[in-house]
């Protein structure tokens, strides 16, 4: 059997014209998907069982027992930490959020460590942005910005930008103009018409140097900045200003680079400068298929995108202070939940020990490197393959992610729902 | 479903004609009913001034934009912040409240119905869901068919029938409620930077002026027979002299529906400023109050600005990005391809300020100056205006012209001259405020057949018990009463529960979400249509058919279905 | 009125607690009961600290606290003091004196993140050094610090005064990256070393005694001028922003 358009739960491009084979409820075959889309479509490794550590070795346990073994962890926390929701879907993340209103928590997604930044930028001044396919038929010139989509976003060029068929675009290899920032020559910059090499660090200055030259003022800005000529400079601010549609995509080198949020405002603020000459969009290449949801729901709920403490009761917001890294580092939390992403793959070695050293709980269909920290984990369907639900691309556009193959798996909804059924049952009983 | 009486309310309900009569209410079932069978829960209004639930037919609530608004704004989050009370979630906003903070502040006003104006097709499942989270309110789409692709093309092909089957596809495709139109050709214009200036200039990339695409939209809808007329946001929102362009917008409207309204323009306040520039800024809600009173076929809601911290949002991309060159603070913009625009800016109203105080004024004006209060509804487009907390203090000006007074004594000096807001004397009776603020947008919206905005046997019971007893008050006088009695209504029921008792929600709730699906005959069913199937494939970012909004969310719904002359 | 407050060892001193209620000002009016916040569980003082009240106040000028004990996970301590003074013996937690109005903090040790953050008036004294966001705003880039005076003797964290509209700073030290980034008012000194400072600043002033590492490179050149002694660099901008603030460093050097 062979199902068409199926949304992709890889990356944040959630590529939604994948299509798949399936033969005996196994998927057998992939089209349309990158690399990186296929493993995930194809992977066959998973969790068959919840398990607990008991006398530090782990055992098969009920549903039942992992449920009530959470809950008990999470009702006697004094600052429980829910982290992770990207790689699961709205329904279940709006669970995730009435939980840590419930039992006062901390709750953070993955946004805190790929485009916090951003979010911080945005705040400040905003995001002159737009969906997609508005740059797919528009854009005559296309910037990526510490970002290497080739990479991380295999498809990304080809749906949305460089090779994709476009509206107003008579001949989409000829009649866009690619420019690439980077720190290195990466695999982006062989197909750019204008490569930039910026010394690490450098991104801000060479965007307030831009940003003077789209205002006309030229003449402040030194020979070169940050390893960057001016002529180079001018040349790219005059091609900024001639196109009719500029879109540009930032990435983790943008946000993750020294001064992090100022980059990426100084950016915005270039975007919203060029403005006032043509039309200019920016957009954040976002990382997990529905990272941008987690902010969606956590916003529509609680006012806020990420890093919300509800202590006291009401939603405090504070990166810095109330954000995934900072509060581990501080050694914070002691109690904490994962969902739907790996923090023991990706975190700084000081943070992961904290993990280890709390009671920590996982939900999540598959053995990884965050199992190894934790006491319980709870396995799930997967999302995307197994249960439906609602995703946000990276633009903001939401897409009903598909369930392809029939599970006895519960999903991460029901689990989270259990989980709050049973915290409320033992508050109940004192 | 409980039973509950209401015994001694003081009812105004404008739909069935009363006017102030003392009467008990039986509900049974969620609908107000003749009698009540066993022992029904029986609440004593005392007296107590007794509306159908509150309309809003143009609020932003629900959404992409919105949620951008409070995503980009953690001060103004910060700057209403409620904890978990009982059944009450936390909120958080003060201009864009959360979700919850939208739906209880709504409830204790007494509003129980609420029209979301301006969903971008392609982001309406977005809508749908926060819906979901507003659950003390039944909620409506309005969807945005300014530069929808598919329906001007067909439009610049003269073919009104092909458009309308386009429209009646994506209704019923993202379970949208009405058609709105948002400076039309404007936002596709912004597409490349540009804007429309006049309703009968070209947009750049169509063969098609705004006027063109007005006229084709109202045909459209009534081929459709749809509940509500084309809600329109006029061209040239917010420029000094842009009344003259409301005017010619009006003057294009005929008058083809016995029922209701050929055309809703909203906020309309924001469209009626004379003057060449800001230095001359002035009022012109004279000539388009009189082309209101002149042509039935129209309504319109105020769009009243009121004083302090809001954030705007519109899909008027072009006309956001405006405001940011004056007011140079943060600026969002998200253009939606093949169909519309949007923008978000902060904005502090200052009664210091000229501008905003003849804006102030000119909201007021127009409530005024429409003669027939069925014409011309209560809203601040909220948050635009104001937040529709601000609602009660608007009501307050309109029935008190001491009130006014006392305002017009502290903003601008130069105002006077501008305005003829101190010249005018009337003042609006209890009667006027429940058409403008229910009545009149059940009417407009065509949702008096599903029970909505009257108090009689058959009705839905959404109703609002206010702590006003009217033969204790001097509106003129006591306009101070005013606003503390429809600040917190005593009882809010909606569909025959109490939701929510003097300023707190007291039960989950859960709403109804209200979508159309007109009967379109096989030959207009464009979903399967080459030529529209086409310009999918090739220019959508998302395949067709992930592109409607599936059953999943709607949860409680009612699908109003409609017979179509096509 | 003196008010000695003794915070003891508490059992995990990982988890922070929330003391907003320490002001002077709390202490004016007794029937308050001064409650904190240990992590999502709420108590009473008495329930993390010893306390004493000795004498009376009759305004809130009158009143000065102590504080003692391990208070570096203490945070909001002073939050919209109106008057009076604080004094901290040891380090103190995350936003002492935000929004604080008037009166006087003096910590001997070091201040973590958000020290002074969006006061309006009154001084803070830290002898120590400073987190990152010393005398700044919050998230969403309103005016951060809009009067009154801050001084730290030690050094300051990252995006130190950023967005700061009014009043004055007085940094011995150094200060991390960005310090009076988008500044919109007031007057900033640093006697140490800084980098990417005033980036973006659309007004106010600022002092660099030491060196100004990677210049924000749209600011433009002015000359020289003597102040205070001393021979500056004049630098006006941020240019890129529109602005118009004032940037006086000693040394400078652009990252080309």
């Amino acid at each position: 059997m062979d199902i068409k358009d199926v949304p992709c739960p890889f990356c944040g491009c959630l590529c939604d014209d994948v299509k798949i084979q399936i033969e005996d409820n196994r998927i057998t075959g992939v089209e349309n998907c990158c690399t990186l889309g296929n493993a995930k479509f194809l992977s066959k490794s998973r969790l068959q069982h919840p398990i607990m550590r008991k006398d530090g070795k782990w055992v098969e346990v009920s549903y039942e027992e992992a449920i009530d073994e959470t809950a008990r962890i999470l009702s006697d926390a004094v600052r429980p930490l829910l982290y992770g929701w990207s790689g699961t879907v709205g329904e279940a993340q709006v669970v995730g959020v009435h939980l840590a209103e419930e039992i006062g928590a901390l709750i953070d997604s993955t946004t805190s460590v790929c485009h916090n930044p951003s979010i911080l930028a945005i705040q400040e001044v905003g995001h002159p942005g737009c969906t997609l396919g508005q740059v797919k038929n528009r854009a005559d010139l296309v910037i990526y910005w510490g970002c290497n989509p080739i990479e991380a976003h295999p498809r990304h060029m080809s749906r949305y930008t460089t090779y994709a068929d476009g509206y107003f675009i008579d001949n989409t290899a000829t009649d866009r103009k690619v420019i690439v920032v980077d720190i290195r020559r990466s695999d982006g910059a062989k197909v750019a018409d204008e490569f930039i090499q910026v010394k690490p660090g450098g991104d801000y200055l060479v965007l307030s140097a831009l940003r003077a030259m789209v205002r006309g003022k030229s003449d402040v800005v030194p020979d070169s900045v940050a390893g960057v000529k001016k002529v180079q400079l001018q040349r790219v601010a005059d091609l900024m200003m001639k196109a009719k549609f500029g879109a540009v995509f930032f990435g983790l080198g943008v946000t993750m680079s020294r001064g992090k949020y100022k980059n990426v405002r100084n950016a915005i603020e270039l975007v919203s400068e060029l403005n006032r000459k043509t039309k200019f969009t920016i957009s954040a290449m976002r990382g997990h298929f529905n990272v941008y949801g987690f902010n969606e729901v956590l916003t529509w709920m609680a006012g806020y995108p990420f890093a919300v403490d509800f202590s006291r009761g009401i939603a405090f917001y504070n990166p810095g202070e109330t954000s995934v890294i900072d509060l581990l580092e501080k050694k914070e939390p002691d109690a904490c939940l994962v969902v739907a992403s790996d923090p023991g793959a990706h975190f700084p070695k000081s943070t992961i020990e904290h993990i280890a050293a709390i009671p920590t709980v996982q939900i999540d269909p598959c053995v990884n490197a965050t199992t190894a920290l934790c006491q319980v984990q709870i396995p799930v369907a997967i999302t995307g393959i197994e249960s439906a639900g609602t995703a946000y691309r990276m633009d903001g556009v939401p897409i009903r992610m598909k369930k392809v193959l029939e599970t006895d798996f519960p999903t991460d909804q029901e689990i989270l729902e259990r989980i709050v059924t049973r915290i409320r049952e033992m508050r109940a009983d004192g | 479903m409980a039973e509950i009486l209401l015994k001694n309310a003081y009812v105004i309900d404008p739909i069935s004609g009363i006017n102030g009569e003392v009467m008990d209410i039986a509900i049974s079932g969620g609908k107000i009913v003749e009698e009540v069978s066993s022992k029904p829960e029986v609440i004593d209004c005392q007296g107590c001034l007794t509306l159908p639930g509150g309309i809003d037919s143009h609020t932003h609530i629900s959404g992409t934009k919105v949620n951008f608004g409070r995503y980009m704004s953690p001060e103004d989050m910060r700057a209403g912040r409620t904890a978990k009370k009982g059944p009450m979630h936390i909120t958080s906003g003060y201009s864009v409240p959360t979700t919850y903070g939208n739906s209880y502040r709504y409830s204790a006003l007494g509003y129980t119905t609420l029209v979301e104006g301006a969903v971008a097709p392609l982001e309406a499942r977005h809508t749908h869901e926060e819906f979901k989270f507003t659950p003390l309110q039944d909620s409506c789409a309005n969807i945005l068919f300014d530069g929808n692709w598919g329906m001007l093309r067909a439009l610049e092909e003269g073919d009104i029938k092909r458009a309308a089957a386009i429209i009646a596809w994506t209704l019923n495709a993202v379970k949208g409620f009405a058609i709105k139109l948002t400076n039309p050709g404007g936002t596709e214009a912004w597409g490349f930077g540009k804007n429309v200036s006049c309703i009968n200039e070209k947009i750049p990339t169509f063969d098609l002026t705004p006027a063109e695409i007005i006229k084709g939209a109202i045909r459209a809808n009534e081929l459709l027979h749809l509940p509500h007329s084309v809600h329109l946001h006029c061209n040239n929102l917010g420029t000094p002299g842009n009344f003259t362009c409301t005017i010619g917008t009006f003057g294009h409207v005929p008058d083809l529906n016995d029922k209701r309204q050929t055309l809703y323009a909203t906020h309309v306040q924001f469209h009626s400023y004379g003057g060449t520039g800001w230095s001359d800024f002035c009022s012109k809600s004279e000539p388009v109050a009189n082309m209101v009173n002149f042509r039935p076929q129209i309504v319109i809601d105020m769009g009243q600005v009121m004083f302090g911290r809001t954030t705007t949002m519109t899909a008027d991309g072009p006309m956001e990005f405006n405001l940011y060159r004056l007011h140079h603070d943060k600026w969002s913009n998200h253009d939606v391809e093949l169909e519309t625009g949007s923008g978000i800016i902060p904005v502090n109203y200052r009664k210091k300020n000229l501008v905003n105080s003849i804006m102030w004024a000119i909201g007021l004006e127009l409530a005024l100056l429409v003669k027939n209060p069925w014409q011309c509804l209560l809203t601040t487009d909220n948050p635009n205006g104001a937040p529709f907390i601000k609602y009660p203090e608007i009501i307050a000006l309109l029935m008190s012209k001491r009130y006014r007074d006392a305002e017009f004594a502290m903003i601008h000096q130069d105002t006077e001259k501008r305005v003829p807001l101190p010249a005018i004397d009337r003042e609006l009776d209890w009667h006027d405020i429940a058409v403008m603020t229910r009545a009149g947008q059940a009417r407009a919206l065509g949702i008096t057949d599903l029970g909505k905005g009257y108090l009689m046997p058959g009705a839905e019971a959404d109703i609002a018990i206010y702590p006003i007893k009217t033969d204790e008050i001097d509106p003129s006088a006591e306009y101070e009463k005013i606003i503390q009695g429809f600040a917190r209504t005593e009882y809010t029921i909606k569909r025959g529960r109490v939701v929510s008792r003097r300023g707190d929600a007291i039960i989950d709730g859960e709403n109804t979400t209200f979508w159309v699906k007109p009967k379109v005959p096989a030959a207009y069913d464009i979903q399967h249509d080459p030529t529209f199937m086409e310009l999918f494939e090739r220019n959508y970012s998302v395949r067709m058919s992930n592109y409607p909004v599936q059953e999943e969310y709607l949860h409680r719904n009612h699908c109003i279905e409609t017979e179509t002359d096509l | 009125m003196n008010v000695i407050i003794t915070f003891r060892n508490h059992e995990n001193p990982f988890i922070p607690i929330e003391a907003e209620m320490i002001t002077p000002d709390a202490f004016l009016e007794e029937k308050n009961e001064i409650c904190v916040a240990v992590g999502n569980r709420s108590y009473p003082l008495s329930e993390v600290a010893d306390f004493s009240i000795v004498g009376e106040a009759s305004s809130v000028d009158d009143i000065e606290v102590l504080i003692r004990g391990d208070t570096s996970r203490v945070k909001r301590v002073g939050e919209y003091m109106s008057g009076g003074a604080i004094t901290i013996e040891g380090d103190i937690g995350m936003h002492c004196g935000n929004f604080m109005s008037g009166g006087r903090i003096e910590i001997l040790g070091s201040a973590d993140g958000w020290l002074g953050r969006e006061m309006k008036g009154g001084e803070i004294i830290c002898h120590g050094d400073a987190g990152d966001y010393c005398a700044s705003g919050y998230r969403g880039g309103r005016r951060g610090m809009r009067g009154g005076s801050v001084e730290v003797f030690g050094s300051v964290g990252d995006f130190a005064c950023e967005h700061i509209a009014g009043g004055e700073v007085l940094i011995h030290g150094n200060t991390g990256d960005f310090a009076c980034a988008e500044m919109k008012g007031g007057t900033v000194t640093i006697l140490g070393d800084t980098s990417r400072v005033c980036a973006n600043m659309s007004a106010g002033t600022c002092y660099v005694y030491g060196s100004a590492v990677e210049m924000i490179p749209t600011f433009e050149k002015k000359g020289t001028v003597n102040h205070d002694g001393v021979l500056f660099h004049h630098f006006r901008g941020d240019v890129a922003n529109r602005g118009n603030g004032d940037l006086y460093t000693v040394h400078f050097t652009y990252l080309q």
